[in-house]
């Protein structure tokens, strides 16, 4: 403490904003340094090729082709990183710069893709199409975590209700087109009857939580534990002899008419399975609910403050029932995806962790659903480059390569990217009189 | 008198627990026999419960006769048949013993790596931490004693090899469970969270490892590491062919003695268990809760790795992907059930080491996948963390949950 | 409105929280209810707001009979509560808080119609000058303004009828003024308030009626006009009340605990503590008054090793331990009796006897070489309850069963079973019943007589002045003013607690 601040009485509002300074400047140095790293690697890898070529009308046609250097990406890097380091240096903590991230990181991975890919020529429609695929189950499980926690829930059994969800949409699906023959009708029932399964698997872990005060922890592994055992036990007894009954119509992907034949854009962002389209809306929905109506002034509420919303008549437990139920819903309609839209069909513990890398992409994006969307997308993008990789047979171990969403799910959790507060009073069970 | 009162009315939730779980897990059973089902319409006797005699013996069928098939080949798989351990022993030839008590061996070998989680589990419980990275932990103090084994192979007698092993796979395991501790102390991160993910690290760590010509088995295209038994052993306690049970069951037992030594008659486990109920008072009491939660999580790790170093160079053998299995689940349902006391954990995994071992015969027998066990176990946990559900069902007075199973999260700490 | 309690009982397992209560309020007019920690205040409230049913009994409003079933019952029949913990989300802004269950909405979704809140709110804050800001997030407004949003909150839903529990407990005696000028102007224009507080000045300040509750009944009534302070302390505790602990006259020794230029940040890095000094000798009281937040917990955090402090210099016996950790500040022979003792100072479902050694069982005769002597810590266990009177089955009970007196009892029997040279007690008596209270006061006599420096933290006017050979008063983070002998008197005390220097001027 010096004499000067002491002469001048410290105001909270003073030395918050002196807290934040510090922490932008940290940021904006960590920034430049990013930059710095990405003009080094460029120096080495100039005389290296990098070839990404874009589908301009659909897959399989026209290709716009990208033709640099690795180098060259690198420095595009670096000059990314630079603006990003140099706004947040010179706004200070004013600066909004969670969505400025963008600007490092997509160049950033590019770069680093080109760097892998070392002279292989890649498609980099379906590099970025291929991440919106991967990151949407996990989009969708982070949106269930964010209703959940808002209302003051911990759901750590996001993973258990995928894989009921993946599980039931295949049984279900596969009989329904076994009786009707009919794959729309098929595929919708299936999805509804994983929403369903996964919804009251829901109710359970919030009855655990609520009625019997289960920790709520305690409640979410038991669901997880008993989703892998039941759903392995069904699999080896019944769908492994019957093959019949996990053979699901697939989801194909679906041209959405006028925005598929933009240019570009269309085979990346309108050219994809439902489930993406589905996730885009649920994003913006979801946003909207939360933020603008007085269900999510309630829901948000809950999950501050309990006891604030009770004390004018709000019925917490009712609200907490129902985002845990909604976000059943939610994570059943993830778990379908897996099931119908990647694998084409049930395969044991297929969710592989997504629930928990939902989880991180929550926090990562701060409880909000556009933030978490975004934050998926970089899961996403990562399980893509694994699959191009290993497909290209690129001399990186695939199981290193597979650890990477593991461990930044960790480095995410352990909050050393920006630490975010989440509700105040997620996990902490609430007394109604 | 009065002790005995108590231990009933505490044996109580658990003992219910795992008798609900059962009867849940049968009518799981039923409902998924579509084909003894289908028959109802038309024959119910044949579709619920049939006894008949083929080729003189009897043969049970039905959905209700599944059941019966199913745990029956679990109990005598865990537990073997009596009258033929009496003649075996009688005649005192040893294959016929051997043979004869190879099912009761056979459930404490499987005994053995889940008394090491379960005390693990239990350790890190007590002190507020949720370590649900058992099998992970267990995998890569497997894997630290295969490699170690491996590179010392030849050039050190057997006896050093197997300390030398069991010391790095107990340090391996540490360090696994140290991470989370770690992480959670300085910044918070959930365990439950991290110990999952390093779960899935270290699968693929070991598979990984295991593409490693040195480590893997000659010859083999799946990834197995090389036996390791030639190179060292854990003794056998009885020495008749086929018998895999050694001195590692020893061990667990007196790390279960060590343990609860730790937790109740040194200063070390009232500071974790102080922590694990409530870290603010910790603190003014002049403890370091941090220091609590990264000791708890590293002598946890260190547990089960020790479990997965004596499973590598003693009852298993080898190194191979699935050797945790359900493990790690087994052990949080154990260590609750036992209440979270090591003598409980001791009861406990004899309990589902009789229920692994016997689940294999049942796979085997009657078709009945091992899975059905992993499923119990979920009730389990269910049942002894909501007594009010055995309450209701049972119609029972039960006592409420241990306050260190009610509330995992000490007061005062983070959530996820 | 006229509000009317008639006969109203109320049972919690084990206690009559309230016993056939009837109490009556008119039409623009202040009740002011009176009565200690526990005498069944709250739970008439938690009635009134429609958040607990009564066993039997009947509130009439404007003579008809109305029957509370949940919150919103008691909000629309015009009840408005302003509790002691403020009700509003902190990341919510004012409009979000005060609308939060009265929303309007404009469309089927159900989007929050906030510009209509807006327009209310602020038509609200003008008509009763409680000048609100309607965007402000309430985590960033000073305790104060909260109390103002929660006034707006009750109104907005167009309360007749508001009842304020304890709400001067946060705030400077200079707010606590506005308060009343709210109140009544509120009364003024109708509203009929009921306010609930312990402190004996405040309802003969603004009440226009007082009703005395004393172990869940109604004790007495009394007229502000011509009822004396004794006459309600009275009938508050039902008999003379001992205002002052028996003891004779200090005998200063050494200095024992030195505090020079300290300066301390609270969890959110704002300056709690602004340079305090302060010198505890052996063998004296020092009691630290003022309102909850000036920087007391603060402070004492630093003090005992829990908080380092930013600067300044800070002394126990001689040894500096600006840099100490608590179990280094323990050791120094400081015993320590923290503010919250259910979250700090026990370990709820640990037994009495590991209560007891919660901060000394690392040393002779608990332990050796880090293994217990479970013979040694039961006999000391055993020792501790028998010499403290600590009611409980036995040693081996869990510390979270025993009730409030006796859990208070077990920190301080611990914190008084090793030799000590300086005790420092923060909030010693909160929420102790009057028996619980003068034992412990006498112990903390006992321990100054022996020799030992005492610090004592309270917010209780008549606890320091009961206590304390010195009274330091401390605001805004400063001690502004070290009271003795006559000049210690409750005038002088609130003039120093609302930031008046003592003389009259207003401290920096």
């Amino acid at each position: 403490m010096t004499a000067a601040a002491v002469a001048v009485p410290a105001t909270g509002e003073g030395l918050a904003a002196r807290r934040a300074l510090r922490d932008a400047r940290i940021r904006g140095v960590a920034f430049a340094v990013l930059g710095v790293i990405a003009v080094y690697l460029a120096t080495s890898s100039f005389a290296i090729p990098a070839s990404f070529s874009l589908w301009i009308q659909q897959q399989g046609g026209d290709s716009a082709v990208l033709q640099t250097t690795v180098g060259t990406l690198w420095v595009v890097a670096a000059v990314g990183s630079a603006i990003v380091a140099a706004l947040q240096l010179i706004r200070g903590a004013a600066f909004r710069w969670r969505p400025w991230l963008f600007v490092v990181i997509a160049p950033w991975l590019l770069a680093l893709l080109a760097n892998l890919l070392s002279g292989k020529p890649a498609i980099l429609t379906n590099v970025i199409a291929g991440s919106l695929e991967l990151a949407t189950p996990i989009a969708m499980a982070a949106l269930a975590g964010i209703l959940s926690e808002r209302s003051g829930m911990l759901n750590i059994a996001l993973e258990g209700k995928m894989l009921i969800g993946a599980f039931t949409a295949s049984v279900v699906s596969s009989l329904v087109y076994i009786t009707t023959g009919n794959v729309l009708l098929a595929t919708i029932v299936g999805v509804a009857a994983a929403m369903a399964a996964a919804g009251l698997t829901g109710l359970l872990l919030a009855w655990l939580g609520i009625r019997h005060k289960v920790d709520q922890i305690i409640a979410g592994t038991v669901i997880n534990i008993g989703a892998i055992g039941i759903t392995n036990f069904i699999f080896l007894r019944v769908l492994q002899h019957n093959t019949e009954f996990n053979s699901p119509p697939s989801v194909e992907p679906m041209r959405l008419p006028l925005l598929a034949d933009l240019p570009v854009i269309g085979p990346i962002l309108f050219s994809a399975k439902p489930y993406v389209y589905v996730g885009y809306i649920l994003v913006i929905f979801l946003t909207y609910m939360i933020y603008r109506t007085r269900w999510g002034l309630r829901l948000r509420a809950s999950g501050e403050k309990p006891a604030a919303a009770g004390t004018v008549g709000i019925n917490v437990l009712a609200i907490r029932y129902r985002a845990i139920f909604f976000a059943g819903l939610i994570s059943g309609l993830a778990g379908s995806y897996l099931s119908l839209a990647t694998a084409g069909s049930f395969q044991m513990e297929m969710t592989a962790g997504k629930g928990f890398i939902g989880l991180a992409a929550m926090i990562f994006g701060a409880w909000h659903p556009i933030g978490a969307f975004f934050a998926a997308l970089v899961f996403g993008f990562a399980d893509a480059v694994q699959s191009l990789l290993s497909i290209l047979g690129v001399g990186v171990a695939p199981q290193l390569l597979a650890s990477v969403p593991y461990v930044v799910t960790i480095v995410v959790v352990a909050g050393v990217v920006g630490r975010v507060r989440g509700p105040a009073s997620a996990g902490q069970p609430y007394e109604q009189g | 008198m009065n002790r005995l009162k108590a231990f009933l009315r505490r044996a109580a939730v658990p003992a219910l627990s795992v008798v609900t779980a059962l009867l849940v897990g049968a009518i799981v059973i039923v409902l998924t026999d579509f084909e003894a089902l289908a028959k109802i319409g038309s024959d119910p006797a044949r579709a619920l419960f049939w006894v008949e005699t083929v080729n003189g013996k009897t043969v049970i069928s039905g959905a209700l006769g599944g059941v019966v098939n199913a745990y029956g080949a679990m109990l005598s798989g865990a537990f073997g048949d009596p009258g033929r351990i009496i003649t075996a022993l009688q005649t005192g030839k040893e294959r016929d013993i051997a043979t004869a008590i190879r099912p009761l061996t056979e459930t404490l070998v499987a005994t053995m790596p889940l008394i090491f989680t379960g005390l693990a589990v239990a350790i890190s419980f007590r002190a507020g931490m949720f370590n649900i990275g058992g099998g992970g932990q267990l995998m890569i103090g497997a894997l630290g004693a295969t490699i170690t084994a491996i590179m010392l192979a030849g050039q050190v007698p057997s006896p050093v090899i197997l300390i030398a092993a069991l010391t790095v796979a107990t340090l391996a395991g540490g360090f696994w469970g140290f991470i989370p501790g770690f992480l959670k102390a300085r910044t918070g991160a959930h365990e439950v969270i991290t110990t999952i993910m390093l779960n899935y690290i270290a699968a693929l760590v070991v598979f990984f490892a295991l593409r490693s010509p040195t480590l893997r088995a000659a010859g083999s295209t799946s990834p197995v590491s090389k036996n390791l038994s030639p190179i060292v052993d854990v003794p056998n306690i009885i020495n008749l062919p086929n018998i895999r049970l050694d001195y590692g069951f020893v061990v667990a037992l007196l790390m279960a003695v060590a343990v609860s030594w730790l937790l109740f008659r040194t200063t070390k486990g009232f500071e974790l268990r102080a922590s694990g109920f409530n870290l603010t008072a910790a603190r003014y009491a002049g403890m370091s809760a941090g220091g609590s939660m990264m000791l708890a999580m590293a002598l946890s790790g260190a547990l089960a790795g020790m479990g997965g170093g004596f499973m590598v160079i003693g009852t298993v053998g080898q190194l191979t992907l699935d050797l945790s299995g359900s493990i790690g689940f087994t052990a949080i349902a154990l260590a609750l059930l036992a209440g979270l006391r090591p003598s409980g954990v001791v009861m406990a995994a004899l309990l589902f080491g009789a229920l692994t071992n016997g689940g294999k015969l049942m796979g085997v027998q009657s078709g009945i996948p091992f899975d059905l066990l992993v499923f119990i176990m979920a009730l389990v946990i269910m049942f002894v963390a909501a007594p009010g559900l055995i309450r209701s069902i049972w119609r029972v007075k039960v006592a409420k949950p241990a306050p260190e199973i009610a509330a995992v999260t000490p007061t005062g700490a983070p959530t996820v | 409105m006229r509000l009317e309690l008639r006969d109203i009982s109320k049972r919690f397992p084990g206690v009559l929280a309230n016993d056939k209560i009837s109490i009556s309020a008119d039409r623009g007019k202040v009740l002011g209810m009176l009565g200690e920690n526990g005498a069944g205040k709250t739970t008439l409230m938690n009635i009134l707001s429609g958040l607990y049913k009564p066993d039997s009994g009947q509130i009439f409003i404007d003579g008809e009979e109305r029957v509370f079933n949940d919150p919103v019952g008691a909000i629309q029949a015009g009840v408005g509560m302003v509790h002691q913990h403020f009700m509003l989300v902190p990341v919510f802004d004012v409009v979000e808080a005060v609308a939060l269950g009265a929303e309007t909405v404009k469309d089927a979704v159900g989007t929050f119609d906030r510009a209509a809140a807006r327009k209310r709110i602020v038509e609200l804050s003008e008509q009763y000058k409680l000048d609100v800001d309607p965007d402000a997030k309430i985590q960033s407004l000073p305790v104060g303004v909260r109390q103002r949003v929660e006034i707006i909150k009750a109104l907005y839903r167009h309360s007749d009828i508001l009842v304020l529990d304890e709400p001067s407990a946060v705030l400077t005696p200079y707010e606590t003024e506005e308060l009343y000028t709210i109140i009544r102007s509120l009364a003024a224009s109708g509203t009929t308030v009921i306010f609930i507080t312990h402190k004996l000045n405040e309802v003969l300040e603004v009440a226009d009626d007082i009703v005395v509750l004393r172990r869940g009944r109604v004790a007495g009534k009394a007229d502000p006009k011509t009822a004396t302070r004794q006459q309600l302390a009275n009938m508050m505790v039902g008999r003379d009340v001992e205002l002052i602990v028996p003891k004779g006259p200090a005998k200063p020794g050494e200095v024992v605990l030195h505090l020079e230029q300290v300066f301390v940040r609270d969890d959110r890095l704002e300056m709690a503590v602004n340079g305090v000094d302060l010198d505890v000798r052996a063998g004296e009281i020092v009691a630290i008054a003022g309102v909850q937040g000036n920087g007391q917990t603060e402070l004492v955090e630093a003090i005992t090793g829990l908080r380092s402090a930013d600067s300044g210099s800070i002394t126990i016996g001689g040894r500096h331990v600006e840099k100490s950790s608590p179990r280094g500040v323990s050791d120094l022979g400081v015993a320590h009796i923290p503010e919250d003792r259910g979250r700090d100072g026990l370990i709820n479902p640990m037994t009495v006897a590991e209560n007891y050694i919660l901060d000394s069982y690392h040393k002779a005769p608990y332990s050796k070489n880090g293994v217990f002597d479970l013979k040694a810590v039961r006999e000391r266990a055993a020792q501790g309850v028998k010499d403290f009177d600590i009611r409980t089955p036995s040693i081996d009970t869990t510390a979270g069963s025993l009730s409030g007196g006796n859990q208070q009892k077990v920190v301080v029997a611990r914190e008084f079973s090793v030799p000590v040279q300086l005790v420092i007690a923060a909030q010693p008596t909160r929420g102790l019943d009057v028996g619980s209270i003068e034992y412990i006061h006498r112990r903390l006599v006992e321990q100054r007589d022996a020799g030992a420096a005492i610090l004592i933290v309270s917010t209780e006017l008549d606890e320091v002045l009961a206590v304390g050979d010195r009274i330091a008063v401390m605001f805004d983070g400063r001690i502004v003013g070290i009271l003795t002998g006559d000049d210690a008197t409750y005038e002088n005390l609130g003039l120093l607690m609302g930031g008046a220097s003592f003389g009259g001027g207003v401290a920096a």
